[in-house]
């Protein structure tokens, strides 16, 4: 396969340009609308009083925290979606997010906790182990079955969320704090929350580059890869851990947000084709923009008031994987 | 059937059925109050002392009947599913036919209504997201695999409608909400078992007549067509009972996962492949597995208020685990 990236080079700017537009929107638009120039001075420090706050205090952490964790999810779901040679597969289908989510609750629950911040590494351990067992689920004589993979991944998310419903039953405060973290939100995480996480999700997003070009081997067929002299396992293991760091950070920063995963590498393929050294880079750019604008969208929609992000991907997403159902399957 | 499998079966059935009444006196003696199973079956019929009949007419029958009918329900509709659309994962869940339970209960909770009207609400929405499903789904006659993965779509769509009113409300609504979204037949009355439960029956009746059907389908389209069977209508025939099954289960028990799922495995694993009484078997071994499920919730958690769902999942999963690894290819292999 020839690479001629160049040859979606405007297609790429043209992506760029619309992400900018988006974080301009994101950075403007909300329960207070703030002029695009003052939000230009805000940034650059030449203005003051209360939009330049805004701008600066909530909007732009908010709105870097959008970039970051769109960029993790595209990526993880196109890495995800390779290894398990399924175009449905999502962080949410190997239990990532349930995974964190019981954690989160877990923790909430026993060491009394109140702040996300606190929350980012017993997420990240949950999106972690869940995956890993999910993995161990699908592992058959030291190889990994993709569809194992997906049904294990399914079955375990299910038993986490409920053990996430029952563990929230047991006392109110629980209750109270968990089911605002569990829709999965943007909102007043500041960036404290994001650089902790910053080491794995850069690593994540290394590796899953690393492996792009023997991710479209994988597509051909285990077997064909194998005859081309691709390691199999090792790339499946490979592309497996930058999901988990990629999804994991993501959803340690921001709570469990639905179908970015899935839906980011849909959007790119038709526009880049299936080669995934343009798939990966696509998705960073397409991630974060389904996120910003379902962010954006969110404020918009119950002026004062507010929904969650991850309340507005998934409706969103809900059609969008009614219209994937349509076009797999005949 | 040959001999083999009819004993397979006997045994199956005599042991199943005999676990049921186990369970049942279990659940009728055991509680706040230890009755003594002689006692307990007079207070069922209101003979003895009043506070007797009291605790054992008015609060322990009907929930076992509850747990009894929902995963009977439950597990019919689960067996349904999987054999018409051969693959192991068609459950109720997967279809949004729980999802749309869960919502018109919690959107009747939302409005203030009395709890006897709650198991409407899940009915209702139960059926109105399977014909949301018809709508999305129906393209040039019925795909399987499109049907399926639509129904995960719409189950998506109302989750996240059913998480936004738990986020909105206030704490108390919140709770008793996500209690009963997570399955539970605590407090049911016999208002509640008598509509539900004889709603149930009928629909299970309607199961039992139209299971040929299912056996026909098996051969392939082209075979069932050239027998003289509609699969089209046939197929649909069959996927509204299942939905109806699963809504009234639901308005029962409340949207119980893994049951519907598990049941049509064990029952495969146990006796084979399917034969003309497997739903019946299906029918029987949800009711065991919901009234299990229910006395352990009871008695032997150490933590009060769990909802029922969160032990069927514990204990559905790794069987459900354990059955597909068996096969060598769960997706291909698994004609429920």
């Amino acid at each position: 396969m020839p690479f001629r990236a160049f040859r979606h080079i405007p297609l790429l700017l043209t992506g760029l340009a619309a992400l900018t537009l988006c974080t301009a929107l994101s950075l403007a638009l909300g329960t207070r609308s703030v002029p695009l120039p003052t939000v230009v001075e805000a940034l650059f420090g030449d203005a003051h009083g209360r939009d330049a706050l805004v701008v600066t205090g909530l909007r732009l952490p908010r709105t870097v925290i959008g970039l970051v964790v769109g960029a993790a999810l595209g990526v993880a779901g196109a890495v995800a979606q390779a290894i398990t040679r399924n175009p449905l597969a999502s962080p949410t289908t190997l239990g990532i997010n349930a995974g964190a989510s019981f954690a989160v609750v877990v923790a909430i629950f026993a060491l009394k906790l109140n702040d996300p911040v606190e929350y980012v590494w017993f997420a990240f351990a949950g999106a972690a182990a869940a995956a890993l067992f999910a993995q161990a689920l699908a592992r058959r004589a030291g190889d990994i079955d993709p569809v194992r993979l997906a049904l294990g991944g399914t079955v375990l998310q299910l038993v986490l969320l409920s053990w996430t419903s029952a563990v929230m039953l047991l006392n109110q405060r629980t209750l109270d704090e968990a089911r605002f973290w569990l829709a999965g939100s943007l909102a007043g995480r500041p960036l404290d929350t994001l650089w902790p996480v910053l080491p794995t999700l850069l690593l994540g997003i290394v590796v899953a580059l690393a492996v792009s070009p023997a991710l479209n081997a994988l597509a051909l067929g285990d077997d064909s890869a194998q005859s081309l002299g691709v390691p199999v396992a090792r790339i499946r293991l490979a592309g497996g851990i930058a999901v988990v760091l990629l999804a994991g950070s993501a959803v340690a920063v921001a709570g469990p947000v639905a179908f970015i995963g899935l839906a980011a590498p849909h959007l790119v393929r038709p526009l880049l084709g299936a080669d995934h050294r343009l798939l990966l880079p696509g998705c960073l750019i397409a991630g974060p923009l389904l996120l910003l604008s379902a962010d954006v969208l969110g404020r918009m929609v119950l002026r004062p008031s507010e929904l969650e992000v991850g309340i507005v991907t998934a409706f969103l997403g809900a059609p969008l994987l009614a219209l994937l159902a349509r076009k797999v399957a005949r | 059937m040959t001999s083999g499998v009819r004993t397979r079966v006997l045994v199956f059935a005599f042991l199943g059925l005999l676990t049921l009444f186990a369970l049942l006196t279990v659940s009728l003696t055991t509680g706040e109050m230890r009755i003594p199973a002689g006692t307990a079956l007079r207070a069922l019929v209101g003979l003895g002392d009043g506070g007797d009949v009291l605790v054992v007419q008015q609060f322990r029958a009907p929930r076992s009947v509850a747990a009894i009918a929902g995963g009977a329900g439950l597990g019919v509709a689960g067996c349904v599913l999987q054999r018409l659309f051969r693959n192991p994962l068609a459950s109720p869940d997967v279809m949004g036919v729980t999802g749309g339970a869960s919502l018109g209960a919690v959107a009747l909770l939302a409005a203030g209504a009395s709890q006897t009207l709650i198991p409407l609400g899940a009915l209702a929405g139960g059926l109105l997201s399977a014909l949301l499903l018809g709508v999305f789904a129906w393209g040039s006659g019925l795909s399987v695999t499109r049907l399926v993965l639509t129904g995960l779509a719409v189950q998506a769509g109302l989750a996240a409608a059913v998480n936004l009113m738990i986020v909105r409300f206030p704490a108390e609504l919140a709770g008793s909400a996500l209690q009963w979204t997570t399955g539970s037949v605590y407090g049911r009355t016999w208002t509640e078992v008598w509509g539900a439960g004889g709603a149930l029956l009928v629909a299970l009746a309607a199961a039992f007549v139209l299971h040929r059907r299912l056996a026909v389908l098996d051969l392939g389209d082209d075979s069932a067509g050239a027998l003289g069977l509609n699969t089209a209508t046939a197929r649909l025939q069959l996927l509204v009972l299942a939905v109806v099954l699963a809504s009234l289960a639901a308005s029962l028990a409340g949207p119980v996962t893994f049951v519907a799922l598990a049941v049509p495995h064990i029952v495969r694993f146990l006796t084979g492949p399917p034969t003309a009484v497997s739903l019946a078997l299906a029918g029987l071994t949800g009711a065991v597995l919901l009234l299990a499920s229910d006395l352990v919730v009871q008695h032997l958690l150490p933590i009060e208020g769990l909802p029922v769902g969160a032990v069927t999942a514990t204990l559905g999963a790794p069987w459900l685990l354990v059955l597909m690894f068996r096969q060598s290819s769960p997706v291909q292999r698994s004609h429920a």
